[in-house]
């Protein structure tokens, strides 16, 4: 990321022209931008109204309540206290699960970055016809409910499954791979599950790119790695942040997909959340930790989002 | 089109579609009861049994929500005088949680007809005992040739990776751990030995579902052969095609009764109480008292039969001599246990 700026006064460069395309582009998103917020200046903002509303009654309100619940004894919000916030903090068993939680986020916003990728730029690269297919595909999974397919991953990853027996008859292994109940196990699913949302934000960004942008920096003489890493890559990093921040939030509280494929004994803050809630009656402790993983999810998202900003990330409008 | 809609027409006929919207449905019917159940044979057996002869008698439909006992405590709690159900199913230890937190009302037993019919054990002025759930070791007999006999059998190094276990926040996980201790020198008040077990077990463990509809799934795909388990889940399974088979333990069978209850607030609670009564109807009872059921009945006048006959009492009064737990003293360490247990456990 330092490097970046440096590079613009390199004096080296060898494509000047190419720049000040990339400053054109860059004009061009602020022109959209400026015209955009100046629409703000009309009475229109009033439209936002309705949904602010919502939005403080049923996610601002019950968020504060989580708050007080945190800071008090009991659920009927007595006495004030910070010893939840202490009891997790200084107990290495809670901060293991959440140091898991955020590990097990990583790993499959990963996973999703790694398969999510190529099927955006095929998605955005094949003929239309077949783009609408494709497309319908990414969104396929939507619309089944997330339990039913956790549950049909069960069928898939079991010892007797699907995975296993094939792997088994082609010879490939001598007994059956303990993939459900592992965290490979859960990694895998959380991918495929929450991979739409890290497809369609980059398919959104790759559609807007313009092809001659990387033909015009071949032209002027950049090789293939500094065309990707000086005019592609940039152009990729709002779709890349806006999926993988997408696809991180969902993985770190998938607790369906979390407790059916991890089990009992992979525990990650939403099951240790949910015991703590129902199983030991203790509220506080509970809502202390729903504030503790709040605060660590938006903070890598705060990260990922900083990512975002960079100054070579170039921003569509 | 000749005729374009205008804008007036569109928002009138868009207000007309919302108001109709908003019209109570089929003034007539009966709003439907929302009933708690248990996940597995229960929520089977209250569909396809209770809930029809209900709607015979009432009129009334039934909405269930599955959950377990610890769920419905939690739900009501945080509900605080709005309930989400108006009948709650419990079983002995949650029940004294569900009381303490004044969740529950009392069982209004001069307006249930049946209740009258329980065998005396089975009364309760919080709500009737529906049945007794027993448990056992649940095995798949085309990998297990051998019966097992007790928990020690859990150990054959024979089984390792295919033993399953269920977290404790389910009955079926707490009974077990405290029957478990039971054997080695424990106590409800001391489940130590249990624990200290569980670490030479561990090797020999495959799974332990997080929650215990999940368990079934867990026998289905082959992934353990060999677990705790309840009777009646068992039974179901067995109907569904599942190679599983239920072993009784040479150390006592260890039972617990199960129950429903008017939920505080309710917001029918009339017909929750004649839900609840024909729960305690022997039409009903009998109904549940087959395959793929076996559900133990506690009114009198119901004979046991079949399955359970052949592996949990003979008569109503053998039911009095299985091995039943103490609940007020277990609940005393519950939260403790289900905590230790979790962390034990952790990967």
């Amino acid at each position: 990321m330092t490097a970046a700026p440096a590079a613009e006064h390199d004096p080296e460069k060898r494509a000047p022209v190419f720049e000040k395309i990339m400053l054109q582009q860059k004009v061009k998103a602020r022109w959209r931008f400026v015209e955009k917020s100046s629409r703000f200046d009309a009475p229109e903002w009033r439209l936002l109204l309705p949904l602010g509303a919502f939005f403080v009654l049923f996610f601002a309100a019950p968020l504060v309540v989580l708050f007080l619940v945190s800071l008090s004894d009991g659920i009927a919000l007595n006495g004030f206290t910070v010893a939840h916030y202490a009891k997790f903090l200084t107990d290495a068993f809670s901060l293991s699960i959440l140091f898991d939680t955020v590990v097990l986020g990583i790993k499959a916003t990963a996973v999703c970055l790694v398969f999510g990728l190529p099927l955006a730029w095929v998605c955005v690269h094949a003929h239309p016809r077949l783009r609408s297919l494709l497309v319908f595909l990414v969104i396929l999974p939507i619309l089944t409910s997330v339990v039913v397919r956790t549950f049909a991953w069960i069928v898939i990853l079991g010892q007797q499954g699907i995975l296993n027996k094939t792997f088994l008859s082609l010879g490939l292994i001598d007994h059956p791979l303990r993939l459900l109940f592992s965290e490979v196990g859960v990694v895998m699913v959380l991918a495929q599950v929450q991979m739409p949302l890290m497809v369609l934000p980059l398919i959104t960004t790759l559609q807007r790119i313009d092809p001659n942008l990387a033909d015009a920096s071949r032209a002027l003489g950049a090789g293939h790695w500094r065309t990707f890493r000086r005019v592609i890559l940039p152009l990729w990093l709002p779709g890349l942040v806006a999926g993988s921040i997408l696809v991180f939030a969902a993985c770190t509280t998938a607790f369906v997909t979390q407790t059916l494929i991890g089990g009992a004994r992979l525990v990650y803050m939403p099951l240790y959340i949910y015991q703590q809630a129902t199983g030991a009656n203790n509220w506080p402790f509970a809502a202390a930790m729903s504030v503790l993983l709040m605060i660590s999810v938006l903070l890598v998202v705060y990260l990922l989002n900083l990512a975002g900003r960079a100054r070579w990330a170039v921003r569509h409008g | 089109m000749s005729r374009r809609v205008g804008r007036r027409e569109f928002l009138g006929a868009g207000v007309a579609a919302g108001a109709l919207a908003l019209l109570p449905r089929g003034a007539a019917a009966a709003e439907p009861l929302v009933v708690a159940t248990f996940p597995g044979t229960w929520n089977e057996a209250h569909r396809d049994v209770l809930a029809p002869y209900f709607r015979k008698k009432t009129g009334a439909d039934v909405i269930q929500t599955i959950l377990l006992a610890t769920d419905q405590v939690a739900k009501l709690e945080a509900a605080r005088g709005k309930p989400p159900f108006d009948v709650a199913i419990m079983d002995e230890g949650p029940l004294l949680d569900a009381v303490k937190a004044g969740v529950l009302e009392k069982y209004p037993v001069d307006k249930s007809p049946n209740y009258k019919d329980l065998v005396p054990a089975f009364q309760d002025p919080w709500g009737p005992k529906i049945s007794l759930q027993v448990i056992g070791i649940g095995f798949n007999p085309k990998k297990i040739k051998e019966r097992p006999k007790s928990w020690n059998d859990l150990f054959n190094p024979v089984y390792k990776g295919r033993v399953g276990l269920t977290a404790l926040n389910s009955t079926l996980g707490m009974a077990f751990m405290v029957d478990f201790a039971k054997t080695r020198g424990g106590s409800e008040s001391d489940i130590e030995p249990a624990f200290k077990a569980l670490k030479d077990l561990l090797p020999n463990v495959g799974a332990i579902s997080a929650n215990l509809g999940a368990h079934a799934a867990l026998f289905q795909q082959e992934q353990i052969d060999i677990a705790p388990y309840n009777f009646n889940f068992v039974q179901t399974l067995k109907e569904k095609g599942v190679d599983i088979d239920f072993a009784t333990l040479d150390t006592g069978i260890p039972a617990w009764r199960t129950s429903l209850h008017v939920v505080k607030n309710a917001v029918q609670p009339d017909l929750a109480v004649q839900y609840i009564d024909a729960h305690l109807a022997p039409e009903v009872q009998e109904g549940m008292e087959r395959t793929p059921y076996w559900v133990i009945p506690t009114n009198g006048k119901v004979p046991l039969k079949g399955e359970i006959v052949k592996q949990v009492a003979k008569s109503q009064d053998d039911l009095a001599k299985l091995k039943y737990q103490d609940w007020p003293k277990i609940n005393e360490h519950r939260s403790e246990w289900i905590e230790r247990f979790n962390r034990d456990i952790k990967l």
